[in-house]
């Protein structure tokens, strides 16, 4: 007999629309961002190149841009909208407002795209080969600026609309805590609308007046600056929708529950007030900005660590209760129980525990002084790809095995290739990772498309060069293999027909719910108020003097070659300097005779 | 067979980082492995995971796997 499921679509059949539509978007700039990513693994290391090394930076620059910001931020606001219409158990208030946000983003990023992906022909003046970090001096083509800032206007919108689902829930609910998928979806948002104030203004005031040839040149060491207050809490805005996975689906699947909501209340709030005023910790090198400064970034980014700690105590105590629950037993024998057929708990556990060699690798970045051994090297992109690139995307594909279903309401092609996959990742990534630091600790440099050298060779402390370079571009194919099995399934499913036989639409329960938090942690204006506040201690003397020092609009400009203006002020100042020498030295003359 | 044949690829795959990791602390005692070195010890330590995942546990064959109920 055919029963009705209560998956997502079943409720919510438009906004499932909305999810699908963001979700199939990330994956488009996966499949984009995954092709220019093996293209430069085996460029970079040596064993096939096909594009001129010139062209590696507009390669590097499509697989940054789409990967981190149109990947993670496409699959974000889909699960956010879940998360929202989930939890609040309503639909959105206005869909035509929901399409015109998409819509924003969605021209916002091919805009952008359009204008890097130019770069591969001469047919057009247009490029943006200035990486996903486009500060000055690199200055990208109008077209790529403002299509970022469509696109971040789209997500601005986006979180107005998540507001509103709650402000009208709120007038029916007026003394219900705030659920908890609802309360990160927000304090996330209250993070980013403070976080892309730097991006805004480093595009609109600079860079795209810049592009324009609306002014003649910026301070660069001012757009950096900006770009970095947005540039390390964007890492949080990809992280913590992979957190709410972890705290709200990771117990779920173990077959348990949370182990504390007011403990992810806590981590959340700490996210918001934390993630901002820490973004001078990727400009420990930078001349220019003073070290007390730093100092205090660096301070800010060490406490960052409790709420990922917190995390991983909370996620895995709710781990274990899940696998106690389905039986196991033992101070370890009850990793045994849990579900590891799952493809959605072992993508995500695997991922968590990518996230915990990073934030070893992490911490090392984030300390003054150590961060000089690693600054500018391949030990970065290491890092990073154990970041947003497993703890992440690891689990944005793992959930996307659970998602699909609820979107789509079809089931999943094939659970065997998704296990697979979620595996092959992790080993993937793990061979690359492990390389790419091994690497930045020898002093191999990022962003450059031969590190090779003439006359010159790195030299390993274990092993050889040439093997890190075969264990990268090892690691870059099992990767590529690996979104080619995740694009099967996605493809795969959507080919499926419908099914009324799929899970219904949940999220954990807590052991600990919101009745144990306290009332305070639910006063966004409160821990919005503290986050500004800190902004404004960690940024206002560093900006200010960086446009003392340099000007808002970068120092004057010297045309070079730089001449002296008259040959006798030269010969005059030859004859000074002379004449002081042998003035000097007279004595010691008189001596010797 | 003593764990689920998902917790044995699992097992399998956490050799990776185990491996990789194992050639550079040996260097910190002087054992420098080369590559295939490192490949023979992770063959012999796949093989014995294999060998124990494989032995039946108690003589009677049962598998100890909780899988079985992860179907959500």
């Amino acid at each position: 007999m055919m029963t009705m499921s209560n998956a997502y679509i079943e409720e919510f059949p438009a906004e499932a629309k909305v999810v699908r539509t963001a979700f199939y978007s990330a994956f488009l700039a996966l499949a984009l961002g995954g092709v220019f990513g093996i293209v430069q693994t085996l460029h970079r290391t040596g064993y096939y190149r096909f594009i001129d090394s010139a062209d590696y930076y507009t390669v590097l620059t499509a697989h940054g841009v789409f990967l981190v910001i149109s990947f993670t931020i496409f699959f974000l606001v889909g699960v956010f909208t879940w998360a929202v219409t989930t939890s609040l158990d309503r639909g959105l208030e206005d869909l035509r407002f929901t399409w015109g946000w998409y819509g924003l983003m969605a021209i916002g990023i091919t805009l952008s795209g359009v204008a890097i992906l130019a770069g591969f022909t001469d047919a057009t003046d247009i490029s943006a080969s200035v990486l996903f970090t486009f500060y000055a001096p690199l200055q990208g083509h109008p077209m790529f600026y403002l299509g970022l800032v469509l696109f971040v206007v789209g997500t601005w919108l986006a979180g107005a609309d998540w507001f509103r689902s709650w402000w009208a829930w709120k007038q029916e609910n007026p003394d219900e805590r705030i659920p908890l998928p609802t309360f990160m979806v927000l304090t996330t948002m209250l993070m980013w609308y403070i976080a892309t104030l730097g991006v805004a203004a480093a595009i609109l005031l600079f860079l795209l007046p810049w592009s324009l040839g609306l002014i003649d040149s910026v301070n660069p060491l001012l757009t950096r600056t900006l770009f970095w207050f947005f540039g390390h809490p964007v890492v949080y805005f990809w992280l913590m929708p992979a957190y709410m996975m972890w705290y709200v689906m990771l117990p779920k699947v173990s077959g348990g529950k949370l182990f504390s909501d007011p403990l992810a209340r806590v981590v959340f709030v700490l996210f918001l007030i934390l993630s901002v005023p820490t973004g001078i910790h990727h400009q420990y090198l930078d001349p220019g900005i003073a070290e007390g400064f730093k100092f205090i970034a660096m301070t800010n980014t060490m406490f960052l660590l409790l709420p990922s700690l917190l995390t991983a105590f909370t996620v895995v105590a709710s781990m274990e209760h899940g696998a106690r629950q389905r039986g196991g037993k033992g101070y370890f024998g009850w990793l045994k129980a849990l579900p590891w057929r799952d493809p959605v708990f072992t993508g995500m556990a695997l991922a968590g525990l990518m996230f915990a060699a990073a934030g070893f690798s992490g911490m090392i970045n984030a300390g003054m002084n150590i961060n000089y051994l690693v600054h500018n090297t391949f030990w970065v992109v290491g890092h990073f790809h154990l970041t947003v690139g497993t703890a992440v995307a690891l689990t944005f594909m793992a959930v996307t095995y659970w998602f699909l279903p609820q979107i789509t309401g079809k089931e999943l092609w094939s659970r065997s290739v998704a296990l697979g996959q979620v595996v092959l990742w992790f080993v993937g990534m793990t061979f690359m990772s492990n390389a790419m630091h091994r690497a930045g600790l020898l002093g191999v440099p990022r962003r450059t498309a031969e590190p090779q050298y003439e006359g010159f060779e790195f030299e390993a402390a274990v092993g050889s060069m040439g093997e890190l370079q075969a264990q990268i571009a090892l690691g870059g194919v099992l990767l590529t293999l690996s979104l080619v099995l995740f694009f099967a399934n996605v493809f795969g499913t959507a080919l499926n027909g419908r099914s009324d036989d799929l899970p219904a639409n949940e999220y954990a329960d807590a052991l600990s719910g919101p009745e144990d938090a306290p009332l305070v942690l639910d006063n966004l204006k409160l821990w919005t108020g503290i986050a500004i506040v800190l902004v404004i201690f960690a940024y206002t003397f560093p900006l200010l003097s960086i446009i003392d020092r340099g000007g808002l609009l970068g120092p004057e400009i010297i045309p070079l070659p730089v001449f002296i203006e008259s040959p006798a002020l030269l010969v005059g100042a030859v004859e000074q300097l002379t004449a002081g020498t042998l003035e000097s030295i007279r004595p010691v003359l008189e001596v010797s005779r | 067979m003593r764990i689920s044949k998902a917790g044995l690829l699992v097992v399998l795959a956490l050799l990776a980082p185990l491996l990789v990791e194992l050639r550079t602390v040996l260097s910190w005692v002087n054992v420098e492995l080369t590559v295939l070195e490192t490949g023979l010890v992770g063959a012999v330590l796949v093989v014995a995971i294999l060998v124990w995942a494989f032995l039946p546990e108690n003589g009677n064959g049962k598998t100890t796997e909780g899988d079985a109920s992860s179907e959500n």
